[in-house]
């Protein structure tokens, strides 16, 4: 599972932790401040995560 | 195969549900795949219908208000930022429904360097695309420099001082542009910090504010449609569509009460859903209970530039002063 974090860096991850929100959880970013794409597609946080799974975390954007 | 996330006890037998078909949670209306969980209302929701339901409520928000009415001409205040953006395509969609209603966008560039060109160019294409009227004004034209040059030693009061600018501007453009009313795409998330940072400021005429009315004829109402809509419901509703763009934050924001502000509530929001709404809710109550009650400065007139103020000098004005303008 590839896993592209807001700053652009990519982490790979041999284990999928189950769900979108797990991975949040797992990496310390909450919920509410980021939208969640797995190939493309946005996802809810219950959705679960494959192996060969691309995950994009993109953070919301704050102010005008 | 895809993995599910949860591990179930059976006796004294681990089973591992890691393995388990492929889940995306399905719409509640259409059982198509969900993109977005609605935490408040329970309602996991797809495309289609998340489209749908903030456009709806946008209208809702919009009708029990009266903020628009047949013939009004807004000026929506574009930054080109999410918020914004979302404002401008959901009122372009809706304005069908008030006869005779029209829109102007109403760009302001502050001057900050490395933010503010990347969310003008989007405010551009963005009017572009949607076909509407488009005006810029700067804090240049307004007081001669960019924001840059006024916080160079003042940093911290970034915010304070944009703010207050930022205001004047958008009133002036949007008075010049033949305006009645100005529309700013403050969402649930903004209302529910500004209740919450007024009580810590124990500053309650600016908690009972109300802006939507207009205090006067001598202020154009400003009006809110997506005060009922969460930051990440509009974050969804533009990704969704391909409006969403990522774009850099403001490099003033660390400076503010509103990013603690922010970081508190939405970690308690997530935990504890339906807290950013409880928190609007209070102010209403409040606001009802005061109702009546004269707790804002009587109306002067600024003795520089005419504008209407509490005391004898508006707040640009006096801060044109501490610049040495």
């Amino acid at each position: 599972m590839k896993v592209i974090l807001p700053d652009q860096t990519v982490r790979v991850m041999e284990k999928p932790p189950g769900t979108v929100g797990a991975l949040l959880h797992e990496i310390g970013i909450t919920p509410l401040e980021v939208i969640v794409s797995r190939d493309g597609k946005l996802v809810p946080e219950q959705a679960t995560i494959g192996k060969d799974d691309e995950i994009r975390i993109i953070r919301i954007a704050h102010g005008g | 195969m895809r993995y599910g996330s949860s591990g179930l006890h059976t006796g004294d037998k681990t089973v591992d549900l890691r393995a388990v078909p492929e889940t995306t949670p399905v719409c509640a209306c259409c059982r198509e795949p969900a993109v977005m969980y609605q935490a408040v209302s329970g309602r996991y929701l797809c495309r289609t219908h998340l489209i749908r339901d903030v456009e709806e409520r946008v209208r809702a928000t919009i009708e029990e208000s009266g903020q628009i009415h047949p013939g009004d001409r807004i000026a929506v205040g574009l930054s080109g930022g999410k918020d914004s953006t979302a404002l401008l395509v959901i009122l372009s969609r809706l304005l069908p429904k008030w006869p005779g209603a029209s829109l102007v966008a109403i760009t302001v560039d502050e001057g900050i360097a490395g933010y503010r060109a990347d969310t003008i160019r989007a405010a551009e294409t963005l009017t572009k695309r949607l076909g509407v009227e488009h005006h810029f004004v700067s804090f240049r034209d307004l007081v001669g420099d960019d924001l840059d040059t006024i916080l160079v030693g003042r940093a911290e009061q970034a915010c304070t001082i944009c703010g207050i600018l930022r205001k004047k501007a958008l009133a002036d453009a949007a008075r010049n542009a033949g305006a009645t009313s100005i529309a700013t795409g403050h969402n649930l998330d903004d209302e529910a910090q500004s209740v919450l940072m007024n009580a810590l400021r124990g500053d309650l005429p600016r908690l009972l504010r109300d802006t939507g009315t207009g205090r006067s004829a001598e202020f154009l109402p400003r009006i809110k449609p997506l005060s009922g809509i969460m930051e990440k419901e509009i974050a969804a509703y533009l990704f969704v569509q391909d409006f969403f763009l990522v774009l850099p934050e403001c490099p003033y924001t660390k400076y503010a009460l509103r990013a603690e502000v922010r970081t508190m509530l939405s970690e308690y929001e997530s935990c504890h859903p339906g807290t950013m709404q409880h928190l609007i809710e209070s102010k209403k109550t409040i606001q009802s209970y005061c109702a009546g009650t004269p707790v804002m400065e009587p109306l002067h007139h600024c003795k520089e530039c005419g504008d209407p103020c509490s005391g004898n000098l508006c707040q640009v004005c006096r801060l044109r002063h501490s610049l040495g303008k």
